[in-house]
Formats: C-alpha cells, structure tokens, sequence
C-alpha cells in the first residue's frame, strides 16, 4: 500500500486490554496497526518517551501521534500531558486525548496544556471504528508530524 | 397675693409707711403725757421705742429711722427739761443716748430682716417653680414607655417611672433607696470597674444589660446612661434608660442558630455535591468503558461469524447491540441532566425566535420525508442560559416530531403568550398522539415514560431536564393533553427586566 511508506509511528496510551485490543482491531481494520506502540500507564508512556527501564533500548524518535487515554494507573493523563507539553524535546509531539470523559473540566484542563485534539470514545463500535480510523489516517498518514519523528 | 400670709404685712405706699412713722409717734406723744401725768416717769421712752419699732416692722428702716427723730424730737419737747422747747440739758444725755441707739438697732435689725426676707421669699419662688417643672417631668417620664430610672452615685434609685415598674414589677415605694444592681440583680457585658471609668471619663455608656424582674424572670435591655453633674461639675446622678430587648435577642440567637445550621447544611450539601460530581465522573468513565466493549465485541462477533449464525441467533446479536445504544444513550442523558444542575448558568438577552429556528433545523433531520406544517409564532427576546434553553427547545420539539409520527398530517406550532405580566409564557404544541391528563404528573420526572418504548424510543429523561433548566430559570413548566389531539408543552420565565414585549 501506498500509504504503508509514510505511515507514522502511533504511541497508545491505554491501560484497559479490552480498549487496546478493540482498538488495535479498529487500527488494523485500516492497516494502521503495524506502528503502535503499546504503553499500558503514564509511567510507561513516559519512560517510552525518554527511552528508559523497558524501552532503553527502543529505536529512537518520537512518534506521530500519542493516543492518551486519561484515567490511568501511576501517572494519570493529565500529568503525562503536562510533562510532555512542558519538555522542550517532547513538546511538539502531537497528543490526542482519547478517553470515555466528556466531563467539561477534563477537556478544558487538556486543552489548558496543549492537547492536540481531544476524542470521546462512542459507545457505539462503528462510531468507535470510525473515530479511530479518522484519527489514525489523520494523525499518522495526512498530517505531517514535527521534525524528529518515526516514519516508515 | 396667695403669699401674703407668710410676707409681713408691710404698707404699700410711701405716703401710708411714713404716715404710720408720724402717726406712731403722734399717738405715744399723748399716751406718754398721761403716764406723766399720773406719776409714771419715765414711761414715754419705751413708747418711743414702741412706735420705732412699729414703724419698722410695718413700714421699713426709712419709717422707722424717722420714727425715731421725731421720737427724740417729741421726747424733748414734751418729756425732757424744760418742758415745751427744744433745748436738752446734760441730765436728759442718757435718755436721748437710750434712744437713739435702741431706734438705729432697730432700724437696723429691721433692714436686715427686710432683706433676709426677701431673698427668702425668692428662694422660695424659685424653689415653687422648679417643683413645678420638676413634677411636669417626672408625670412626662411617666408617660413613655422606656424604662427610666435615676440613681445617685452609690447606685441608690432616686426616682423610678412607670415603665420601670411595668417592666420590673416594683412601685416607686418598693425600688426608691434600693440598690439598683442589687435589686435588678445586673448582669454586665464587662467587669463594672471598667463600665465606671469609662462612664465617669465621657458621661456616657450604652451596652446590654441582664436584669432579673420581681417575678424572677430574666430580661435583656438595651442600657443607655447619662451622667449629671452639679455646679462643680461633681458627678451627682445617673440617669438610666432602658429598652426591653428580650424578644429581638431572643429572636437574633435563634436567626444566628438558624443560620449555623443553614451553614452546617449547604457545608453539608457542597460535600454531598462533591460526591455526587465524583460519582457521576467516575459514571461518565467507568460506565462507558464496558458497554462499550460489549459493543465492540458483540459486533465483532457479529461480523466474524455472521456466516455461520441462523436468524435467531443474529436477531440475538442485534438485540445485544441495541440494547448497549440505549444504555449508552441512558447514560449520557443522565450525566446531561446531572450537570444542568451542577452547571453554572451564564444569562444572557438573546432572541428566542432565532434560538427557536437553530432547535427546529436541528431536529429537522429526524424528521426527513415527513410531512410538517410548522407554524411560527412571534418571540420575544429572552434572558437566560442560551445554551440550556436551546436544550430545553430541542428536547420539546423533537418530543412533538416522534409523538406525530404517526400523523398523515402533523403540525406543530411554537409560540409564545404573555403570561401574567411578570412572567412569559412559550409553548410547543402538537396534533400527535397526546397523552392522559391523569398522568400529566408523571410527565416530568426522571425515567418516567407514558408510552411504551416500542412505539416511542426514549429514556424518559427529556423532559425531567426540559424541568430542571427551567426552574434553574425560577420558571415553571406544564402540559396539556387529550389522547390522540395532541399535547401543548408550556413553560415560562420571568420577563427580562425593562423589556416590553406584545405578542
């Protein structure tokens, strides 16, 4: 596939495996799903970023685009979120929210620190697929991402 | 002159006083001779001395000092050798030395008494009227319904009025000479040193004092002093006038107490209303989570083994399916309504017919290929929360799309009427299948539904909202209905302010 060139790197940011798999279907649906990172906390989403503990040894770069989920372990989003837009290396990462919240304050605090786009997961498995397509062919084919980032 | 009893006759005229002078003297000249005549020397002095006296008594020291010339005059003429001139000889030096020096004594007392009497009488005149005007006073301070008392400088009452004793419950007689703090059994806000010096520095002091009444009952009064001081300036009494406040402090703890527990409650409320956000937080997240992964899995499932299932089993499926939508819709229509009553209302003047026509094109598209006549009446402008009252219209409107639906002909009309004056009145009426007036209670609460969700989808939570945006408005709503004629929706608001609107 043509597209499969400059397919960009996707970092997701997920801790529930139901969600991560049902997105990875969704991704795959649209063979968007051979450059996803899996981080299943903020902790591990960092340490990704900063090539530390279980990734020291993952190739460099940064992704795309960051798939944040929210309600996390450890590190919650929000505070991913805000180490990323405050990292002069990192700040340029484009970081899509996507979480089950529609809660006003959570959007609001992520758009606060810089969110890229910020995503509500529908109920509805088509409308999810749809959303993820969108976003993954947006983000990781159609956008062009900042200097520094994996592309194949 | 109603004083003439105590004032010493004394003549009025100038004429009658020196007349007296003459005439006394005139008539002991006689009464001398014929005591002279009859052996009885001698005599004529004190007769003198008698009319000098007179004289001064009734007519004054003028009278009597000329009383007592002629008298001496008379004596030498008449009495002293030789008789019938006016030479006096060294024998007589005595009498006429008696003479006039008893006259000049007289005379003199006379004077002095004549004052003493008058600055009496002026006292006295003074002292009068001051009783007067003090007794005008006192019936005065009797009069009004403060309490009043007045207590000398060792706190001993003085003078007590009738509002004292109808709030104390002690006649003048019982409380006059009595301790008043020990009477009143006195309750000071600060040590009573301290209330002393400070009255004593400015003449004045106000507080709140406890007193306890004859029947023993407790009174709280609101307490105003004021120092009188005499001449020198040396305090002499205190004046004390005091308001019965025992209702209004009464009523003041109960207000404070009814306002700690109107505290303790909202601090209460706000807690509650925290966990109430937490909880539909963790509602709006953790909810959505495994419905949708139902979803996802059963449509996946669907999709992968939809070859090999037989109807039943996909009608099963679709079931699944439908049944996650519907909660899923259940959820986000309950997580709106609870944050139309979190949310802050941000009031703005907009125009309700512009509002009206963005809500119509909105639910129009659920309305595609149906046959509606709408029919638009003029709107006011209204002051209120845009986007809530944009609900509140979408909510109505597509009530009254899916409840024609069944209509060849459906028509809805929006409009608005005037209301009572203060308030405005907007209604969304419809020709569907309407609704029993019997139930019309449970239009509005929260999962109620009247009809069956087969024929009418829906979470029943429409129109609960539709309730609660417009009392966040202190507006109400209602409903008319008859079964299949239809059903009116109305709801109102106050007018906005200094806004005139004809329909």
């Amino acid at each position: 596939m043509e597209t499969m060139n400059k397919l960009g790197r996707i970092l997701l940011v997920e801790d529930d495996p139901k969600d991560v798999e049902l997105t990875l279907t969704a991704l795959e649906e649209y063979n968007l799903a051979n450059e996803v990172i899996v981080a299943c906390d903020g902790e591990e989403a960092l340490e990704y970023l900063y090539s530390r503990g279980k990734f020291k040894t993952r190739s460099s770069g940064n992704p795309s685009v960051m798939l944040l989920d929210l309600k996390l372990p450890k590190v919650d989003g929000l505070e991913v979120l805000k180490r990323i837009k405050s990292e002069e290396k990192l700040r340029m990462i484009p970081v899509v929210v996507l979480t089950s919240s529609k809660e006003e304050k959570d959007m609001v605090a992520s758009y606060r620190l810089g969110v890229n786009a910020y995503v509500v997961k529908p109920v509805d498995f088509h409308e999810f697929v749809n959303a993820i397509k969108e976003l993954g062919i947006f983000w990781a084919v159609i956008n062009e991402p900042p200097p520094g980032s994996v592309r194949k | 002159m109603a004083r003439s009893k105590l004032q010493l006759r004394i003549a009025e005229s100038p004429v009658q006083r020196y007349g007296l002078a003459v005439a006394s003297v005139t008539i002991a000249i006689p009464i001398g001779l014929f005591l002279e005549y009859h052996e009885f020397h001698r005599g004529s002095i004190p007769l003198f001395l008698f009319a000098v006296a007179l004289s001064a008594w009734y007519g004054g020291a003028g009278p009597a000092m000329l009383a007592t010339v002629l008298s001496t005059l008379s004596f030498d003429y008449y009495f002293a050798p030789p008789v019938h001139t006016l030479n006096f000889t060294l024998a007589d030096v005595p009498a006429f030395f008696f003479l006039l020096t008893f006259g000049a004594l007289i005379t003199g007392f006379s004077a002095v008494r004549r004052r003493v009497e008058a600055e009496l009488l002026q006292a006295r005149d003074r002292l009068e009227i001051e009783v007067a005007e003090r007794t005008q006073q006192a019936s005065l301070l009797n009069l009004t319904h403060d309490t009043i008392f007045v207590r000398d400088m060792s706190d001993s009452i003085r003078y007590w009025n009738r509002g004292a004793e109808e709030l104390y419950g002690w006649t003048p007689e019982q409380a006059i000479g009595k301790s008043s703090h020990e009477l009143l059994r006195t309750v000071f806000p600060s040590p009573l040193d301290d209330i002393q010096t400070e009255f004593l520095r400015t003449g004045r002091w106000e507080g709140e004092l406890t007193h306890m009444k004859a029947d023993g009952t407790e009174v709280v009064v609101s307490s105003r002093w004021s120092l009188r001081r005499d001449e020198q300036e040396q305090p002499i009494a205190i004046l004390e006038t005091n308001n019965d406040i025992t209702v209004r402090k009464r009523r003041e703890q109960e207000i404070q107490s009814l306002n700690q527990e109107l505290a303790k409650r909202s601090m209460e409320l706000e807690a509650i209303n925290k966990e109430l956000e937490a909880f539909a937080y963790s509602v709006s997240h953790d909810l959505r989570a495994p419905l949708r992964h139902m979803a996802g899995y059963t449509e996946l499932l669907q999709k992968k083994a939809s070859s090999d299932l037989d109807e039943k089993s996909k009608h099963y499926l679709l079931m699944m399916l439908d049944s996650a939508k519907r909660m899923g819709n259940l959820i986000d229509d309950l997580l709106a309504f609870s944050r139309i009553g979190r949310a802050e209302t941000q009031k703005t003047l907009f125009s309700l017919s512009q509002l009206v026509r963005e809500a119509v094109t909105e639910v129009r598209q659920d309305a595609e290929g149906r046959n509606i006549a709408w029919k638009i009446g003029a709107l006011p402008d209204f002051y209120g929360d845009r986007s809530m009252l944009r609900l509140v219209l979408v909510n109505l409107i597509s009530n009254a799309i899916k409840f024609t639906r069944t209509r060849t002909q459906t028509e809805i009309e929006i409009g608005c009427a005037d209301g009572n004056g203060a308030d405005l009145v907007v209604f969304v009426r419809d020709n569907g299948v309407g609704f029993d007036m019997k139930y019309v209670n449970k239009l509005f609460g929260v999962f109620q539904r009247l009809h069956d969700s087969s024929a009418f989808e829906g979470t029943g939570i429409g129109l609960a909202t539709v309730q609660r945006i417009i009392h966040r408005h202190e507006g109400k709503v209602w409903a008319e209905g008859v079964i299949d004629c239809g059903a009116t929706f109305y709801f109102s608001a106050p007018k906005p302010r200094g806004h005139v609107w004809k329909p």
